[in-house]
């Protein structure tokens, strides 16, 4: 209801006499406020408060009624859900309801006191604890004079009657927000005794179309909103004539019930379109790129240079030292040496060495990588050309290390060589297979591929851990501890269980046999997939080969990989934003006519009337009067089919051919206002009300037996 | 506040003029208040039952009885009337199909489709 604008407030306040009663329409739903002998309330709104966290400020703060959504930005609302003073419609909350009266008193113009008489509507039979504490809130805080309390209903069938809508004896059929009632009314005066409740009304048809809605769309939760139900409720929904043939329609009849239904179309943004960039675009972007790289390369650059002066510098400065040394005798030089840290001499020629290396390794990078590959041995491993008398023993050392690596790394290059030679003669022999005979050739490869890829397969599944075999297992549903670990995990738990378990059984043998030990390279963990690695490359390059030659080839790893991700790919389309109304649109305002489909076991409204006239001890004569004058109001009967339904369900109670007549107040839901402010207009008025004298005299005694006569 | 707050006049004013007792000094702050207010039925049941004659009417006795009709049993997805009762959810049902759509659902709807017409397992 954002189209509810918040009420202004009103600047004739202090034209009105003091003896003027204002009148307040205090229902579940709307809060009404205006002044006796006026047609319209002056301010209505919804009677609700919210107390949220101001962001800025962090101050809590009060807000009545409706709110501007775009505003409600600049406060939390995390905590503070809407509340509402009442409790189905008696008012037990008074710190909201203070809050509500003092909106309602600002919007009106109050400016100084609020010095006028006050009359407000209640429930029927509204508990004397209720009504207790509210006069004490207007006459102790408000410092209002005087107070009367009548009936809303009441009001309504009084202003209906002066209308000429019903006669001196009726009833009032009234659904509420938060409650139904019926009233029976005998020369004027509601009969209080024979009326009838049931708590259900307009709340909890909205809060159950909200439920349905979304239950039905869990997506689309936060979108059904209880103000945009509200909404859908006044708009869309209706009250069936026959409840079980309209729902038979709509499970039988097919085109009639789309015909019926409504759609919500949710906003829906289309996915943007995926265009191709264009060729600017991705010159920029290379651009772009290549700029980063350069400066990416510079850094690197700088950062070297950087590195390497340092270790000039170090080196320098390290030589230094050592001359000093040299220089120096004996007591300067452990001084000297104290001063820099070293130990010894040696330390820091072994220092300089290590410099000169790291040095050389920065240089050879800045210098760039071809010259690195060929390097020469004797400059790679420069200390092998040098006879080793020359050498000192750490010197010694790392020629040994430099020896070894050498012959290692030749070692190595000549299996590379090797292979690759083999590999070269393979791939020759290959094609000229190929070349002979092509047919003959593929034939061959595609049963390699299938072989192998099988094979690959059947690897896979027993990582797994045979889940596939005992399928019974997994359509249980139940996937145990046992079923996520493959073979290989669940050998290494047996072993280590088992390991774990045996000791101290019997006499200890392990070791006895070397091939005790593998146990241990059977529990590491990083023992999977060794062999597969050869078979792997030997698949993919197949596999390879054949999307070469063979136009028809698909890659078998392809197809299991496209396949569970498909559905993921389906656009959301606006048939999936879109919210259907079909059966709701009746089904929820049924629950005024059967409240056990929400859980309420009490009778529903229809019924309500026979309950009520049966509390009547009244002869049939006058219960056929009353029946000729029902007066149906509330905002829930504004529902369309409201009194056809009504009709035909109270026909069902009263006798064969019954006179019956129903009326819909003329406004069901401003009527209750209208007739409380011609009630408080009258010059008998004050008659009704009573003052804070009284209230302190009685208590809340007054209130027990406290009814004023709607008949002035 | 921000001025478009303060130009829709949402927010209620701290002090009002016309009150005789403002509501920081009834509910100063900073003080945790916990919880004042009682439920109706407590409220009820504390006042109205012993002191009211039963005779007279009260807001507890006009309550309406339970309809004379036994309730009808509707299909707690699609409202239609339901035959079969699910002995697993306990979810009425009006066909197979609707079955089928009832086994599919998540524990947490079960709960709140039962808990529409206020049957669901409240645990306390």
């Amino acid at each position: 209801m954002p189209s509810l604008t918040r009420p202004s407030r009103q600047t004739d306040f202090a034209r009105f006499s003091s003896s003027t009663p204002i009148v307040i329409d205090n229902g579940s739903s709307t809060f009404r406020i205006g002044w006796a002998g006026e047609a319209e309330p002056r301010v209505s709104f919804r009677n609700v408060v919210q107390r949220p966290r101001h962001r800025s400020t962090g101050e809590t703060v009060s807000i009545v009624g409706d709110t501007d959504p775009p505003l409600m930005k600049f406060f939390d609302c995390t905590r503070s859900a809407l509340r509402s003073p009442f409790d189905d419609d008696v008012v037990y909350q008074f710190e909201y309801m203070e809050y509500i009266l003092d909106y309602a008193f600002d919007r009106l113009g109050a400016t100084s006191e609020v010095g006028h008489p006050i009359l407000m509507t209640e429930c029927e039979c509204n508990p004397s604890f209720s009504r207790a504490r509210m006069a004490e809130l207007l006459f102790e805080t408000y410092g209002v004079p005087s107070i009367a309390f009548g009936v809303d209903n009441a009001f309504s069938y009084k202003y209906n009657q002066k209308l000429g809508n019903c006669g001196e004896d009726g009833l009032v059929v009234s659904c509420e927000h938060g409650t139904c009632h019926v009233v029976p009314f005998l020369k004027g005066q509601p009969v209080l005794g024979a009326c009838c409740r049931t708590n259900v009304g307009g709340f909890h048809v909205t809060d159950f179309l909200r439920q349905l809605l979304s239950l039905k769309y869990p997506y689309h939760t936060a979108s059904i909103t209880w103000e945009k139900a509200e909404e859908l409720k006044k708009e869309h929904c209706y009250v069936a004539l026959d409840y079980m043939s309209e729902l038979h329609t709509f499970k039988n009849n097919k085109e009639e019930a789309e015909e019926k239904t409504r759609y919500w179309q949710l906003p829906w943004i289309p996915p943007p379109k995926e265009e191709l960039p264009s060729e600017e675009e991705l010159a920029r972007k290379a651009a772009l790129k290549e700029k980063a790289g350069q400066r990416l390369r510079e850094m690197a650059a700088q950062k070297r240079s950087q590195k390497i002066a340092g270790l000039e510098e170090k080196i320098s400065s390290l030589e230094e030292l050592l001359e000093q040394l040299d220089e120096a005798d004996e007591d300067e030089a452990a001084a000297i040496l104290g001063r820099s840290g070293y130990l010894s001499p040696q330390e820091i020629k072994s220092d300089i060495l290590k410099c000169t290396q790291a040095l050389r390794k920065a240089k050879g990078e800045s210098n760039g990588n071809e010259d690195k590959s060929d390097v020469s041995g004797a400059d790679k491993y420069p200390l092998l050309s040098v006879p080793d008398e020359t050498l000192t023993p750490e010197q010694l050392k790392e020629k040994k290390k430099q020896q070894f690596l050498k012959t290692t790394t030749e070692g190595k290059m000549r299996a590379k060589q090797k292979r690759a030679e083999e590999e070269a003669l393979k791939e020759k022999q290959e094609e000229q297979r190929r070349a002979e005979n092509p047919e003959l050739y593929l034939e061959e490869l595609r049963a390699r591929y299938s072989e192998l890829s099988e094979k690959f397969e059947q690897r896979k599944r027993q990582k797994v851990g045979g889940s596939h075999t005992n399928g019974n297992h997994s359509s249980s549903g139940g996937v145990g501890r046992g079923e996520r670990l493959n073979a290989a995990q669940k050998e290494r738990m047996r072993l280590l269980t088992s390991a774990a378990f045996d000791r101290g059984k019997g006499e200890d043998t392990f070791g006895a046999r070397d091939e005790d030990w593998l146990v241990y390279n059977k529990m590491s963990k990083d023992n999977d997939d060794d062999g597969n690695d050869d078979d792997e490359s030997e698949l993919v390059r197949i596999a390879s080969k054949l999307k070469e030659i063979d136009p028809t080839f698909v890659s078998k790893s392809e197809v299991i990989q496209l396949t569970p991700e498909a559905p993921k790919y389906r656009p959301l389309t606006a048939e999936d934003y879109k919210i259907s109304i079909g059966i709701e649109r009746f089904r929820c305002p049924e629950v005024l006519f059967q409240p056990g489909m929400i859980g309420i076991d009490q009778a529903g409204i229809d019924e309500m009337v026979s309950i009520s006239l049966r509390r009547l001890m009244e002869d049939e004569s006058v219960k056929e009067r009353l029946c000729q004058s029902i007066l149906v109001t509330g905002g829930s009967s504004l529902f369309p089919g409201m009194i056809p339904r009504l009709e035909s369900g109270i026909r069902q109670f009263r006798p064969y051919l019954a006179p019956l007549k129903l009326v819909r107040a003329a406004d069901p839901i401003l009527d209750a206002w209208r007739g409380a402010a011609a009630f408080a207009a009258s010059s008998k008025f004050g008659k009704q009300t009573f003052t804070l004298a009284d209230y302190r005299e009685h208590g809340e005694n007054l209130f027990h037996r406290y009814n004023i006569v709607y008949t002035l | 506040m921000e001025p478009e707050v303060m130009k829709a006049e949402m927010v209620l004013a701290p002090t009002l003029p016309f009150k005789k007792v403002q509501t920081a000094d009834k509910y100063p702050k900073g003080q945790s208040r916990g919880r004042q207010w009682k439920h109706l039925r407590y409220l009820l049941q504390a006042a109205d039952a012993s002191t009211m004659p039963p005779d007279q009417p009260n807001y507890l006795n006009i309550q309406s009885p339970p309809s004379i009709y036994p309730p009808k049993r509707y299909c707690d997805i699609t409202g239609f009337e339901a035959p079969y009762v699910d002995p697993r959810t306990k979810l009425r049902y009006t066909d197979p199909e609707v079955f089928k759509q009832i086994r599919m659902l998540p524990d947490e709807y079960v709960q709140r489709y039962l808990a529409l017409r206020n049957a669901a397992v409240v645990l306390r």
